[in-house]
């Protein structure tokens, strides 16, 4: 694993096309520039259909961008992805689960597919289920938890693989109060303390507030803004984040500066 | 080395993943488990029930007398007299070039040619030809016949105890001898809509559970996941065939019992109807192909449906309708002699081979050589399949 010193993530002129040239042809993500660096917790924000997700899949490899380039951990997207993929984490929107395997079991068999010894992943399994707070249920087939919980076994199988970089696409929906809470504590942790990076799209403005470093507000698939909240806030002369987002994506109030 | 070891290992977890998905999906393992022994047990109760019914009833007979002489014109007047006895409900007096007509078109019962040199060869030599054409897929011809030859072995004995008869017994339609048509016809739907709920669960399913996006960025290649999930395919088809050989053992128990009730007759028909346990191999080698070609169709029919509901019902139209056609057409006759386009069609669907050669294992008319043929084509069918699978799983729509 090499180290890498520049941005984790950087992109330039991203661009996805689907069904190019047809009557179809739908612009989803429209020359993207930025970069976030290492350590850093990254908010995408915006609303359905702006592009977040198929972002997070451009630079997971599971799709091709139509223009432009990315690198992950200084390699590209394309041409490279196979030293990206063992170092990276996926947990995407609406991410299901093997429903007939143990909270357990969806870990272990998750990290064996990224080839850590067996004992590691039971050890990395255990202490991960204790964080989330499911120990007690590890061995209960996971059609039987609530969808908060099943949420909670997600978090933790992308991270049993520790990471450098992990994508959270909405990582906290369905969770309850207290649950969304152990969620950001452990993000904030491994942010801080092991220098993941962390990529997560939200609509919730208070997780952006509380977990991201800077964010990144899509619109019909151009970013339209980045920068820190609190950089936003002043420079868009908002009382807080939603406002910003609120003004920039519905038209609500004028504002000047440029992205 | 190290690297490749590593790979094996997480192909591995994939593998146990998908496996331990389906073992404790109670539904489906009960599935591979009732699909096959039904099959067989009702092709059991089905052919016990035939036997015993149809064992009594009166066959027509198509006869040709050639011969001048005493002694055939002797034979056939007895077989006449004893009509009732044998079983026949009217003899059809034909010449050899109807007979062989009949055969062309199919549409023979028994046919008894006592050749012309008949009475000559007797004396002469000690030794006569009687010969017998008999449609074996017939249950009643079958019975009549059975009982006429052991009906002229004794009048040729009881007029020259030293004579020797001798019988050629030739069987109309070889691919039908055995009378197996329902056995093949459940077998082949129960084989090839067993593996769909799996199929359209591993692929079509994991897209509509979201499963897959998660499974497709594992530091793996699309084909090594193709290739796990095919894997936990083959250890559902070797938990069916595997049932299959239990089904065909309790097949022939079931035939044995029966057959230890019926009166004398004249025909052993545990040894006539009991598939030879020798010939379990190839039944089994030919049920797995059949299971891995309906995985291939499965996986390209998954990757372009949408959920798996629809991927299941596709999957079920497409190989349900061309096996029941196939599998109707095995009781009317060969599916091998259709001509034209509609032949062409016949022998393109992969499961007519299949039908071939369950046909001529369970007739006994075929060799492992002459079915190289079709086995061959079953292969090349259903990896052309996996190849068009691998291709649409690489695709990035398979995601959406």
């Amino acid at each position: 694993m090499s180290a890498h010193d520049g941005p984790v993530i950087r992109t330039e002129e991203l661009t996805k096309v689907f069904s190019p040239g047809t009557r179809r042809e739908v612009v989803a993500l429209d020359s993207v520039t930025m970069e976030v660096g290492r350590g850093e917790v990254f908010g995408l924000i915006g609303p359905n259909g702006a592009g977040k997700t198929t972002l997070i899949r451009l630079l997971v490899g599971l799709l091709r961008p139509t223009r432009g380039r990315a690198w992950v951990l200084g390699k590209d997207v394309v041409t490279e992805i196979e030293d990206i993929r063992p170092r990276v984490a996926l947990l995407p929107q609406e991410a299901g689960i093997y429903e007939r395997l143990t909270a357990r079991e969806n870990l272990v068999y998750y990290g064996g597919m990224y080839g850590i010894d067996e004992d590691e992943l039971y050890r990395r399994a255990d202490t991960l289920l204790e964080i989330v707070g499911l120990s007690d249920r590890a061995d209960e087939q996971v059609k039987r938890f609530s969808g908060g919980m099943k949420r909670k076994v997600l978090v933790a199988r992308a991270l049993i693989i520790e990471p450098e970089v992990i994508f959270l696409d909405e990582p906290t929906t369905g969770v309850d109060t207290i649950g969304a809470r152990i969620v950001r504590n452990l993000l904030r942790r491994l942010s801080s303390e092991d220098d993941l990076t962390i990529v997560l799209t939200t609509h919730d403005m208070v997780e952006v507030s509380e977990l991201c470093h800077r964010v990144g507000i899509l619109n019909e698939g151009r970013l339209v803004a980045i920068g820190r909240p609190s950089e936003l806030e002043e420079k868009y002369r908002a009382a807080d984040l939603e406002e910003v987002f609120m003004g920039l994506v519905t038209g609500e109030g004028v504002y000047g500066g440029e992205a | 080395m190290v690297k490749g070891r590593v790979m094996d290992k997480k192909v591995y977890w994939l593998i146990k993943k998908e496996v331990k998905s389906i073992v404790r999906s109670r539904w489906l393992m009960l599935g591979f488990i009732i699909s096959p022994i039904f099959a067989w047990m009702f092709q059991g109760a089905f052919l016990s029930f035939v036997v015993g019914e149809t064992t009594v009833e009166p066959s027509d007979v198509y006869m040709t007398l050639e011969d001048n002489g005493p002694l055939g014109q002797q034979l056939f007047r007895s077989i006449v007299n004893h009509s009732e006895d044998l079983r026949i409900r009217q003899i059809i007096n034909i010449t050899r070039e109807e007979g062989q007509q009949l055969i062309a078109e199919r549409r023979l019962t028994v046919w008894i040619v006592i050749p012309e040199n008949f009475t000559y060869l007797l004396n002469t030599t000690h030794s006569c030809l009687v010969e017998f054409y008999v449609n074996t897929g017939n249950f009643r011809a079958t019975s009549v016949a059975w009982l006429i030859r052991g009906f002229i072995y004794s009048q040729i004995t009881r007029i020259i105890v030293v004579q020797e008869v001798q019988f050629s017994w030739e069987t109309i339609a070889p691919e039908r001898t055995y009378g197996h048509q329902l056995a093949i016809f459940l077998i082949m739907l129960t084989s090839v809509v067993a593996p769909a709920p799996y199929v359209s669960q591993s692929f079509a399913g994991e897209r509509e559970r979201h499963t897959l996006e998660a499974l497709l960025v594992v530091p793996m290649s699309r084909l090594k996941i193709l290739a796990a999930k095919l894997v936990a395919g083959l250890v559902i088809t070797v938990i069916y065939t595997g049932f299959t050989v239990v089904g065909v053992l309790l097949y022939n128990l079931s035939i044995i019992i029966r057959d230890a009730g019926l009166p004398d007759e004249p025909i052993d028909y545990t040894a006539f109807y009991t598939v030879n346990l020798a010939s379990l191999p190839l039944i089994v080698f030919c049920q797995f192909l059949v299971l891995l070609c309906a995985i291939g169709i499965g996986v390209v029919i998954s990757c372009l449906a949408r959920d798996q509901a629809t991927a299941e019902a596709v999957n079920n139209f497409a190989l349900l309708i061309p096996t029941m056609v196939i599998g109707i057409l095995g009781f009317a006759g060969s599916i091998s002699a259709f001509g034209g386009l509609f032949g062409t069609f016949v022998m393109l669907v992969p499961f007519t081979h299949a039908i071939l050669i369950l046909n001529g294992v369970l007739s006994g008319a075929a060799t492992p050589i002459s079915l190289m043929g079709n086995m061959l084509y079953l292969l090349g069918f259903t990896v052309a399949t996996l190849l068009i699978g691998a291709k649409l799983f690489e695709r990035e729509a398979i995601i959406s």
